[in-house]
């Protein structure tokens, strides 16, 4: 009897198992959060769920701020990221023997999670019809830009741009990374410095999000090195690395919040050296010169020694890898 | 800059973020901390026969001096090229004396 009823009981378990596993999939998924709702089954879904266009009427500043940030086009960038997501499946994934890419058609969410992980972390709550509509358009952008149709290209570039990494992602998807000890994200809260009732009307409170003001609510996305999560690590930005292993053990004690959202007064407008506050702070050059009239006899050799002196003020290496 | 390996092994240099993995060489400014690069700049010099001897003059006493620190993020002049900082001097060297 009990021989029998033992392999039972472990089948039992198993179904259990798997039966949670579907009605809350483990990762940001969990119970009330925006992901947790079924998979996004198209671009404009996927858009919708994490839509911030509500927040513009009341927080005017933040969105225009944002707005001129490349968050706002966090995988068509300036052009050069969707080219680079095109190269990544045609140089990389098509490439590789152990992929399963053996055409475009066959791009799923996993192989676009090696760059969406940072560039679109919302592409996991999508499947993977969205993948390929993503891939759909980036072929046809590039293809409408090559025959100089511009209007068409400019089309595509917006549904690209209708995903990104908006006010949702930071204070709401991304804004807690440890869920265990913090809790999930709610999907009627926002996460800033403070709690209480919030105005909007689907997102009716505000809690206080612990890293929101922490450089690890930024560094999730800005990269330590290889991402040893996925199947075929990647790598791109390490600016967080450089934070962690050169700026701290420097004596460093600013946030990324401090220096790109305060000290720059640029808030939501986050930005590189191509903005003029952020090129002045970065580097300081100090050059001296000294001047020698070397001789002997009748050969002479003047010359000028040209000392520079470079000193990075940033809070990880320039440039990022 | 921060050179990437290529898939985290050997001595080639990886380009896309699908092939980066690892760091064969970093040349990038490291954060608070102060680099020191010198240069020698040599005055150009004439060499000239006077009575049969070897004569060594300077062409000029003074030279214009220019440093210009670019940032290349695409690795040549050609590609978004970036002039950070510029320092100009002219410096001189004496004329008279042994
Ligand atoms: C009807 C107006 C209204 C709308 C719509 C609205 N907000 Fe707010 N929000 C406010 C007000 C008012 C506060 C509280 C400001 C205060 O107490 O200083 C606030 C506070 C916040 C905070 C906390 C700020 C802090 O100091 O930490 C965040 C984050 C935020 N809103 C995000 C959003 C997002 C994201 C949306 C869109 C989904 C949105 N808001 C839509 C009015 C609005
Ligand atoms: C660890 C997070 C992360 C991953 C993974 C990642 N990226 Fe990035 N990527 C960034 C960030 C952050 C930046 C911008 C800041 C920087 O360069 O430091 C960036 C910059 C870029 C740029 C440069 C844009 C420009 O205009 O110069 C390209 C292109 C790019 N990523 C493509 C990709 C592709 C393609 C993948 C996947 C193969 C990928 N990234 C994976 C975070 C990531
Ligand atoms: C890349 C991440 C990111 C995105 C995207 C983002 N925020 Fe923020 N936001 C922050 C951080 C970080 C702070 C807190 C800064 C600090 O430490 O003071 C903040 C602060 C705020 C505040 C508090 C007061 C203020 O203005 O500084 C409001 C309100 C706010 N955000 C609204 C928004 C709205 C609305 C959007 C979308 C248009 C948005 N945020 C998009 C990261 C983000
Ligand atoms: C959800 C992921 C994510 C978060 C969170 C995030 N970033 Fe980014 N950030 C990116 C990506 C991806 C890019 C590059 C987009 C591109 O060029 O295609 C980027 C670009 C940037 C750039 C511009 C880089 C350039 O080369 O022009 C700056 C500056 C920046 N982020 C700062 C921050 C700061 C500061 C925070 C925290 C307050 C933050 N980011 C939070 C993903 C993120
Ligand atoms: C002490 C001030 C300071 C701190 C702290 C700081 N940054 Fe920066 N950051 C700068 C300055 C100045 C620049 C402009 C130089 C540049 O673009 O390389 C910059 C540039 C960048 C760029 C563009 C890189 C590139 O290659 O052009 C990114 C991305 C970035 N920061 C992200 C971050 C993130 C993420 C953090 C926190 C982990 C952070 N920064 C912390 C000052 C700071």
């Amino acid at each position: 009897m009990k021989k029998i009823f033992y392999p039972l009981a472990a089948l039992m378990l198993l179904v259990t198992g798997c039966a949670f596993c579907w009605a809350a999939p483990p990762g940001v998924g969990r119970d009330q959060t925006l992901a947790a709702q079924p998979k996004a089954n198209s671009i404009a879904e996927l858009a919708a769920r994490y839509d911030s266009s509500s927040c513009i009427e009341c927080h005017q500043q933040a969105h225009d701020e944002w707005a001129k940030s490349i968050h706002a086009r966090s995988i068509f960038g300036t052009g050069r990221t969707a080219l680079t997501f095109k190269t990544a499946i045609v140089n990389g994934a098509m490439e590789w023997p152990s992929s399963e890419v053996k055409t475009p058609k066959d791009i799923k969410v996993e192989h676009l999670m090696g760059c969406a992980k940072c560039h679109l972390p919302q592409l996991a709550d999508a499947t993977d019809k969205v993948a390929q509509e993503i891939v759909t358009t980036i072929w046809d952008w590039d293809a409408a830009l090559k025959k100089e149709d511009f209007d068409k290209a400019e089309k595509f570039e917006k549904t690209l741009t209708s995903l990104n990494i908006n006010c949702l992602i930071c204070h709401n998807r991304n804004a807690i990374t440890h869920k265990w000890s913090e809790g999930y994200p709610k999907k009627d809260t926002v996460y800033g410095s403070k709690s209480g009732e919030h105005m909007d009307g689907k997102f009716t409170k505000m809690a206080k999000g612990q890293i929101v003001s922490e450089s690890i609510l930024c560094g999730q996305c800005h990269g330590l090195g290889p991402n040893f999560d996925q199947e075929n690590p990647t790598q791109c930005a390490t600016a967080y690395g450089s934070y962690l292993m050169a700026y701290v053990p420097e004596g460093g004690n600013k946030t990324c919040q401090q220096c790109h959202m305060k000290e720059s007064k640029l808030g939501h407008d986050m930005q590189s050296y191509r903005s003029k506050v952020m090129a002045e702070k970065a580097v300081d050059m100090h050059v001296v010169t000294n001047s020698v009239y070397w001789r002997d006899n009748a050969t002479i050799r003047p010359k000028t020694s040209v000392r520079v002196e470079l000193t990075n003020h940033a809070g990880h290496g320039i440039p990022d890898g | 800059m921060p050179v990437p390996q290529q898939m985290g092994k050997g001595d080639r240099m990886g380009r896309g973020p699908y092939e980066k993995s690892g760091l064969l060489e970093d040349t990038s400014l490291p954060p608070l901390r102060t680099i020191t690069q010198s240069y020698d700049i040599f005055f150009p010099v004439k060499v000239e026969e006077k009575d049969g001897k070897k004569v060594s003059t300077i062409a000029s006493d003074s030279m214009d001096v220019e440093v210009k620190l670019w940032y290349l993020p695409y690795g040549t002049m050609d590609d978004d090229p970036f002039l950070w900082k510029e320092f100009k001097k002219t410096v001189k060297i004496s004329t008279s004396g042994k």
